[in-house]
């Protein structure tokens, strides 16, 4: 138990969400206004906006890939959503998981079919992808008219939640359980961790990195469709903001830049963590540079953290010095565990 | 890594040697089309083959073209991407107009200090520590706005003399930025070609551990190409602030994407160890170029975007096949 705990995919959400938990709980303390039930809704609101997201980024994070292109996709989503459904809100649905589908899949085969490195294809596709939907809107924010479907998705349920959290918690649900009981989840890691030993031991490298671009190409639609439909507009350019946020709520769950680290409920507690943090700074009402520089704090500690070679340096300090407080009986053993 | 790095040669199946040249043909004859394509849009678009127009594509190249000239020290030293330009140029430039009072050279030298500094010191985080450059430059650019934005209250700075305009002198008709930009690229040309510390870049990123097993300096190697990109940001910001004449800490707007999209259509590849500073600059123009000819077609600037995001996919899949062509 303990040494499941220590992994870093399981130490590093549960530190987060704890520590973001007790300063939730302590806002009384040092701000005027008690904790609502309104504040717990509202953090699942932010949930709600950065979950699909970070949950699509976060997928093929594992799979050793980084796709740069959500924001793209998620742009392009919420537009098309209120392009296409103004009469109905299927339409706007469908057409945007299609698209965001269908980028995918072009992704994936480029990448996985020319073995292209991920990151300039996704890189390019963000650009033009921004591009397409900028072009669709003429550069201006459009606004969705079907207010019934806006009221409905952000109606308080259970108290504490809305249709669109509870969406959003379904998708963690759903990843969760493909990735725990198929054999997908264990293929993900592997891919991300060793590609070559994974493609020798019999998986299918090339299908799994296109499923995966796929994956993050709905699920980045349809994180732009659900918050269209609650904001009632749609936004031709969201800027990298959500961008990075999903990156840092990524590398919260306990994901690995490296690729092959990393699972669901990891990354729902480095989300949720996130969120907190946005609802703690809201309810205290600090400046929002006061977050940027929080966020600065926190990625630049976990990479450090996580840099190959400050690592050999800490070993080789490490073993160099059992070597000396166990000279003359045995000679330094080498440090095999590295985390 | 290997969302950076290109796969290994082994992990790609040889091709045979009359695929290969096959493939090689195809992607000649492709770039040769789009070559043409562009050439024929170019020279049948209303007003496209004037020296004005020269003009305006080489000026609106040179801002980002300065930038991204310290980009490719960064990807070629295996660095990837900084994905703090635009932050790191808002704040040299907050600084460059906010010191104007001391003079231009001075304030200049203190915004070119500002901006080494802050780069200097991401390089050497992944310099000496091998850092993923990609998270670390996402970390610096939240703490450069968060720090920019706390000190100046998150107000735009208004220049405290009137030096900086010297900036916005066009001297032959062209931009001062223009002849900027193309010393600045023949000097990275020269360093990268010329000096050892050129050639342990390209090695560096090359292949990093066999330049550590040959006992190069890398990590001081990283944080000086840093450095100097830093330097070239700041320059990116003084003129980007006296063409504004003010600066807030959306000054860089989306120079950051600007910059890459200029480096890799430049056929610099992502992943270290080639590419030139005379490629970025033809980068830069290239995209300069074809969004000049949309505009004056009167395409949006969204179509723009776009076609400049599908140039680099293009541009990025082409300088692959070509390299993994040559590599089996």
């Amino acid at each position: 138990m303990s040494q499941a705990l220590r992994r870093p995919e399981t130490l590093l959400p549960l530190t987060a969400l704890g520590i973001t938990v007790i300063a939730f709980a302590l806002i009384p303390t040092y701000t005027d206004s008690d904790i609502s039930a309104f504040d717990v809704y509202n953090t699942f609101q932010i949930f709600a906006r950065l979950g699909p997201i970070a949950l699509a980024l976060g997928l093929t994070m594992i799979a050793g890939e980084f796709d740069l292109s959500v924001v793209g996709t998620y742009a392009l989503g919420g537009m098309l959503t209120v392009q296409a459904g103004q009469e109905n809100f299927a339409y706007g649905l469908l057409a945007a998981v299609g698209a965001g589908a269908v980028i995918g899949l072009v992704q994936g085969c480029v990448i996985a079919g020319l073995k292209l490195p991920s990151m300039p294809v996704t890189l390019a596709t963000y650009i033009a992808l921004l591009g397409l939907t900028s072009a669709l809107s003429g550069g201006l924010t459009k606004t969705y008219s079907n207010v019934s479907v806006t009221l409905w998705v952000d109606q308080t349920v259970l108290t504490y939640f809305s249709p669109r959290s509870l969406i959003t918690l379904g998708l963690f649900g759903i990843a969760a359980v493909v990735l725990t009981y198929t054999r997908w989840g264990r293929e993900l890691r592997a891919i991300g961790g060793d590609r070559r030993a994974s493609r020798v031991a019999g998986v299918r490298v090339g299908r799994l990195v296109v499923g995966t671009f796929v994956a993050s190409g709905v699920l980045s639609a349809l994180g732009g469709s659900l918050l269209s439909f609650s904001l009632g507009s749609a936004n031709p350019d969201p800027g990298v903001q959500p961008l990075i946020v999903a990156t840092a709520a990524a590398l919260l769950g306990g994901v690995s830049l490296a690729g092959g680290r990393g699972n669901t409920l990891g990354l729902l507690g480095g989300i949720l963590a996130v969120a907190l943090l946005a609802e703690i700074v809201t309810v205290a009402a600090l400046p929002l540079y006061v977050t940027q520089l929080f966020y600065a704090g926190l990625l630049g500690t976990i990479v450090v953290i996580d840099a190959p070679d400050l690592h050999s340096a800490l070993i080789r300090q490490r073993a160099r010095l059992r070597f000396e407080s166990a000279r003359p009986s045995r000679a330094g053993t080498p440090p095999h565990r590295q985390i | 890594m290997n969302l950076l790095a290109t796969p290994s040669r082994l992990d790609a199946e040889a091709p045979h040697q009359s695929r290969r040249s096959r493939t090689d043909v195809a992607i000649t004859a492709i770039v040769v089309l789009a070559v043409l394509a562009a050439i024929v849009m170019g020279l049948s678009t209303h007003r496209f083959v004037t020296l004005a127009n020269a003009k305006a594509i080489l000026t609106s190249a040179s801002l980002v073209g300065i930038a991204a000239l310290g980009l490719t020290l960064i990807t070629i030293g295996g660095s990837a991407v900084s994905l703090a330009v635009s932050q790191t140029v808002a704040v040299a430039g907050m600084v460059f107009l906010s010191a104007q009072s001391l003079g231009l050279l001075p304030a200049f030298v203190i915004a070119v200090v500002c901006g080494t500094v802050i780069t200097g010191l991401q390089g050497a985080v992944v310099g000496y520590a091998a850092a993923n450059p990609v998270v670390l430059t996402i970390a610096a650019s939240f703490a450069i706005t968060g720090v920019a934005t706390g000190v100046s209250g998150g107000t735009t700075v208004s220049p405290t003399g009137t030096g900086y305009d010297v900036l916005n002198a066009t001297p032959g008709g062209v931009a001062l930025s223009v002849y900027v930009l193309i010393v600045m690229a023949l000097v990275v040309e020269w360093v990268l070609r010329r000096t050892g510390f050129g050639r342990s870049l390209y090695l560096i990123g090359e292949n990093r551990p066999a330049a550590r097993a040959a006992g190069l300096p890398v990590g001081r190697t990283t944080v000086v190409a840093w450095l100097a990109a830093g330097a070239l940001f700041a320059v990116t910001a003084a003129f980007t602030a006296a063409f504004n004449t003010s600066a807030n800490v959306n000054l860089g707007g989306t120079l950051t994407f600007d910059a890459i999209a200029a480096v890799l259509a430049g056929g610099t590849p992502i992943s270290g160890g080639r590419g030139s500073a005379l490629r970025t600059l033809a980068g830069a123009v290239l995209i300069a170029a074809v969004s000049d000819i949309l505009l004056l077609r009167g395409y949006s600037t969204g179509v723009q975007i776009m076609v400049k995001g599908l140039i680099v996919l293009f541009v990025v899949v082409i300088v692959h096949l070509r390299a993994k062509g040559r590599q089996a």
